[in-house]
């Protein structure tokens, strides 16, 4: 059997450029015998000696990186804040941009409308995964190479324009109440847009028997939500009690929405028996995808709520 | 209090520089790693030797050091020396080394004024 030096020796010059190998092993070698010879000299035991000395030069891959000059790091400082920047912003539109165009394909051209969340959803994740891959490799690479990108320097102008800290922008204010009005149009619109069916007649795709209670509820929960929002707008910044008014407001919203979907009330029950694929399991698939997806969106709504009026109270 | 920790790392990041000084300055006499390793720890350089002996090998390939080998002992062993080049840098260092002292101390001074 080889030594621990012998075998140490291989671990460490496996990864040391080929021309140096030879020269280094020698060096090397010659230096842990040195190392070696000094605490026999003291008394210790050969084999303690050697493992001592071996732990005490460390892990051979990071010994060889040492010699080779080469980093341990997948990304280092020099790249990590512009591969965080381009793979958020990356990530913010792409996976659901992807998502979004694969639902409605395969609700229109596969005409597969019950599929179409979870194809969208599983098509958005793969997404995510291939661009955090792909953008990560690259920057890996760069930071091997250490290839100059030759990007402009920071300078003062770039800024952000807000003076006074702002946690709540414009933007993102008038986006999210234009959604909510969005979904209130579509909870009203489908009542009268309606789906066609195979044999030509058009009906509403959530029950209108709802039409008694439960839609208009909804309806008043997105738009005080909407005076949440414009609360909000003014506050510049996330709030305790805010975040309290939103928590109700999310669960007035997906309380309502998942106890109708666990007792299959959201649906139209004439629709569900226009479709083959609804009426056999279907319509289930569809309820237990829509409460997990209004779950995850209310659960993130008020956790994202929680830190921002974190961030801000420091 | 301030923690060990915290403590430990700017000891670590004052000292890190000055273990290329000690050792341009060591090895006008020529040296083998592990001899170095022992010389600088006795002037209170305590280096760890899978630290020095790759500095020795990077400041060899920047041309601050020369090395030979030396088969007159027991075992072949590499010297290292500080070369014209390294004696040229390590002019530089000490002088800087120098300037830092004397900012420190004049801002000692200019505090307690």
């Amino acid at each position: 059997m080889s030594s621990l030096t012998d075998r140490y020796l291989a671990a460490t010059l496996r990864t040391v450029p080929a021309p140096r190998r030879a020269e280094l092993a020698e060096e090397l070698r010659a230096s842990i015998a040195d190392m070696i010879d000094d605490r026999t000299a003291g008394g210790q035991d050969h084999a303690a000696a050697e493992r001592e000395v071996l732990t005490e030069l460390g892990r051979p891959e990071q010994l060889a990186a040492r010699y080779s000059d080469r980093t341990l790091q997948l990304i280092g400082p020099r790249y990590y804040l512009l591969w965080w920047r381009l793979l958020r912003t990356l990530l913010t539109w792409i996976p659901a941009a992807v998502g979004v165009i694969t639902g409605l394909v395969t609700a229109t051209v596969g005409d597969e409308p019950g599929r179409a969340i979870g194809a969208a959803i599983s098509v958005a994740l793969q997404t995510a995964v291939q661009v955090a891959f792909w953008v990560t490799l690259s920057f890996a690479i760069l930071e091997r190479t250490r290839a100059p990108l030759g990007l402009p320097e920071w300078t003062v102008d770039q800024l952000p324009e807000e003076s006074r800290d702002r946690q709540i922008s414009q933007p993102d204010s008038v986006a999210s109440v234009v959604f909510l009005l969005g979904t209130v149009a579509v909870l009203v619109g489908q009542h009268f847009q309606r789906w066609a069916t195979d044999d030509g007649s058009r009906l509403p795709v959530l029950d209108p028997a709802l039409w008694s209670f439960w839609l208009p509820a909804l309806i008043v929960v997105l738009l005080a939500t909407v005076g949440l929002e414009v609360a909000k707008y003014r506050a510049g910044r996330w709030t305790w009690p805010l975040v309290a008014v939103n928590a109700l407001l999310n669960l007035a919203f997906a309380g309502p929405v998942v106890w109708l979907l666990l007792t299959d009330r959201l649906l139209n029950p004439e629709l569900i028996e226009r479709f083959t694929w609804l009426r056999d399991g279907g319509a289930d698939d569809v309820a237990r995808v829509a409460v997990v997806v209004t779950v995850v969106i209310a659960i993130w709504d008020v956790a994202d709520s929680m830190i921002k009026a974190r961030r801000a109270a420091r | 209090m301030v923690s060990d920790e915290v403590l430990r790392t700017h000891l670590q990041e004052l000292r890190r520089g000055t273990v290329v000084v000690a050792s341009l300055v060591a090895l006008r006499r020529p040296d083998y790693g592990y001899a170095l390793l022992q010389r600088l720890a006795a002037h209170g350089f305590a280096v760890d030797a899978n630290t020095l002996y790759p500095l020795l090998r990077r400041l060899e390939e920047q041309g601050l050091l020369t090395s030979e080998w030396n088969t007159e002992e027991s075992r072949p062993r590499k010297f290292y020396r500080t070369s014209d080049d390294g004696e040229t840098v390590l002019g530089r260092l000490l002088d800087d080394l120098t300037a830092v002292r004397t900012s420190v101390t004049q801002l000692i001074e200019g505090v307690g004024r």
